[in-house]
């Protein structure tokens, strides 16, 4: 596993400041973070090519924090891939293992496994020149991969890509993960790049980690709203809440007062999740509809005036007027909706998270 | 090792023919003048001289001693010179220290400063008590073979320096560090890819510098002078067979200089490795 511990490193007007880090063995972890976030200072602090003023970082209990980058048992895939030009394919791909001065037979039989792994056997003599961006990454992956690393760690390894190469891309790298069971760790920008990759996810700002867990529940439960808004996060507010005796809170908002689980008070920002609110016409209020068992919990209801109606392929973008805009995800197909008519929108207490002050 | 052609689909690299444009007929009649220019010295210097004057140059002891003699200095300040241009391009190409532009400059100087400044230089060198020392206990360079070594070195050296660190400086730096993560020492990496990757741009280098030191003449008349059959190379031959009236013989050495440098160039050309995969 990986284990980082109060890492601190300033270059320029980029900096670590006391990043923590732990990444389960075998594990497959993707760290968000904007532009300028730090993930790649922090990736290189990984690998070894630089050396953090302070802190220590561990891979399977062995403190590398001053190991030289060929001692750590990393393969690193950087963001440019880093095919070297003047080799051929079969050469980049061999050349950990002539680094080590492996003797030649091993070398081929090394490098053959990794080659039919990845289906680049129709490449080992071109020149990486003439390779598309997708063919690169996988010999940048496959040279990787050769010394059958104890730590895989790649950064923004598919961000250059055009959208189809990435999805298939992605594709490779999980299904390698689950071949091989490498301990990586993935540096990205790209949600829908940790959402096609990984399953556990960590988040940097500024330097830190701010929060990491499962990917799902990053999404829904964002730490703070740093956090949210880099999940493109729709319906943040602000209000004020008092918490209720018998647990949860409630919040005045836009002129009603809602519902919401865990006890808060003072001033709040909170998160309405727009895939859990549920567009009900106004004749038909939740008090006295004929409820189904899930819809009994509901407490909460805002009558909002319907603004605009947005296709997204699987599910309705809808965006409401209720004194606030309100976006709903709608995925019913059936339901016809009609801007400029009032919906009651109804949602439990659990729908509304409010952040951690 | 030579590589194989590129293959079709090569993205760069010349492309198979100039588009007639004004902008390629303007091109290509630059080239045109500039050759023409070429040939036509090579021309007059043919039908200057005659047979005889050849005859009389490839015949005599004194001419061959001092092609001998060039080739032989000159390729062993060819080889000083890259000794001394890989790591020196290779630090002023990639490390940044206090005095760095005075430095740069300072290595650019003998570039700018006449040849013959740089043999006064030697000659005073010398004459000091250090240089005396040196003499005495090392090596004698003034009118010597070893002082024409050190002339052309002197000279020659910063165009292979200046041609070494613009090499590093066009490789990707990012490269040789991954190439540590890739299990290279900081050394490997500077063998297994810095210096593959920089090897065309330092062939040139050293062909300029060779060019450079085989058509030097000034410095070493001052530092070594021109003793026949010592200290005589084949530049300071054309000097001194002119200086005695003999213009068709300095021409037919002249001539023999421009046909070894050519043998000399094409054979660079043929045998410096790795230069096809800059095409792909």
């Amino acid at each position: 596993m990986i284990r980082v511990r109060g890492l601190n490193l300033r270059i320029g007007a980029f900096a670590l400041r006391g990043l923590a880090l732990d990444v389960a063995r075998g594990d497959y972890f993707i760290l968000l973070g904007p532009t300028g976030s730090g993930k790649t200072l922090f990736i290189e602090c990984l690998c070894g090519l630089i050396r953090p003023d302070g802190g220590t970082i561990e891979i399977d209990g062995e403190d590398v924090t001053s190991l030289a980058p060929r001692l750590r048992g990393i393969g690193y895939v950087p963001q440019h891939q880093g095919l070297f030009p003047h080799l051929t394919v079969q050469e980049n791909i061999a050349f950990p293992l002539r680094a080590r001065r492996w003797p030649a037979a091993l070398i081929k039989e090394g490098t053959e496994q990794f080659v039919e792994l990845l289906g680049i056997g129709y490449l080992l003599q071109r020149w990486p020149g003439n390779l598309s961006g997708g063919e690169r990454q996988k010999v940048a992956l496959a040279r990787a991969l050769v010394t059958q690393p104890q730590v895989l760690l790649f950064d923004e390894p598919v961000s250059a890509l055009d959208e189809s190469s990435r999805e298939r891309l992605c594709g490779e790298l999980r299904r390698i993960h689950e071949e091989l069971h490498i301990t990586t760790v993935h540096v990205s920008h790209s949600v829908e790049e940790a959402l096609s990759v990984g399953s556990r996810a960590g988040v940097m700002n500024d330097g830190q980690v701010v929060q990491t867990g499962p990917l799902t529940e990053l999404l829904r439960r964002p730490a703070d709203e740093f956090v949210a808004r880099f999940f493109r996060t729709e319906n943040i507010f602000q209000a004020a809440a008092s918490p209720l005796p018998d647990g949860g809170c409630e919040l005045a908002f836009a002129g009603h007062r809602l519902a919401a689980s865990g006890r808060h008070g003072g001033k709040v920002t909170f998160i309405i999740r727009p895939e859990d609110i549920h567009v009900h016409g106004t004749h038909c209020a939740p008090a006295d509809s004929p409820l189904t068992h899930h819809e009994s919990r509901i407490t909460n209801s805002l009558p909002a005036v319907l603004r605009r109606v947005s296709d997204r392929g699987v599910y309705r973008r809808l965006e409401f007027d209720a004194a606030v805009p309100i976006v709903v995800y709608s995925a019913g197909a059936a339901e016809s909706f009609v801007p400029g008519q009032t919906y009651l929108l109804a949602f439990p207490p659990e729908a509304v998270h409010v952040l951690p002050s | 090792m030579i590589r194989r052609a590129p293959t079709p689909e090569a993205p760069r690299g010349p492309v198979a023919g100039p588009r007639v444009s004004v902008f390629s007929v303007a091109t290509v009649a630059f080239l045109a003048v500039f050759l023409l220019l070429v040939v036509v010295l090579i021309v007059t210097d043919l039908f200057y001289t005659d047979a005889k004057s050849f005859r009389e140059a490839l015949g005599s002891r004194e001419v061959l001693h001092a092609l001998w003699l060039s080739i032989f200095t000159s390729l062993v300040s060819v080889a000083f010179i890259v000794l001394f241009a890989v790591p020196v391009g290779y630090a002023l190409s990639r490390y940044r220290f206090p005095g760095h532009a005075l430095v740069d400059a300072v290595v650019d100087l003998p570039i700018v400063l006449p040849p013959v400044v740089i043999g006064l230089s030697l000659l005073v060198f010398f004459s000091t008590p250090i240089g005396k020392w040196i003499e005495t206990t090392w090596v004698e360079f003034v009118y010597s073979v070893p002082g024409i070594i050190l002339c052309q070195f002197m000279v020659s050296a910063s165009f292979g320096i200046r041609a070494a660190a613009a090499a590093f400086d066009s490789v990707d730096r990012r490269l040789e560090d991954l190439a540590l993560t890739l299990g290279c020492t900081r050394g490997q990496a500077f063998w297994r890819v810095a210096l593959p990757m920089a090897r065309n741009g330092i062939v040139a280098g050293a062909i300029v510098a060779w060019a450079h030191a085989v058509g030097l003449f000034g410095p070493l008349m001052i530092f070594t002078g021109t003793t026949r059959m010592k200290t005589e190379v084949l530049a300071t031959t054309v000097q001194l067979e002119l200086s005695i009236g003999r213009m068709e013989v300095a021409l037919a050495v002249a001539l023999i200089m421009l046909a070894a440098a050519s043998v000399a160039l094409v054979l660079v050309h043929a045998l410096a490795p790795g230069r096809r995969w800059m095409n792909r």
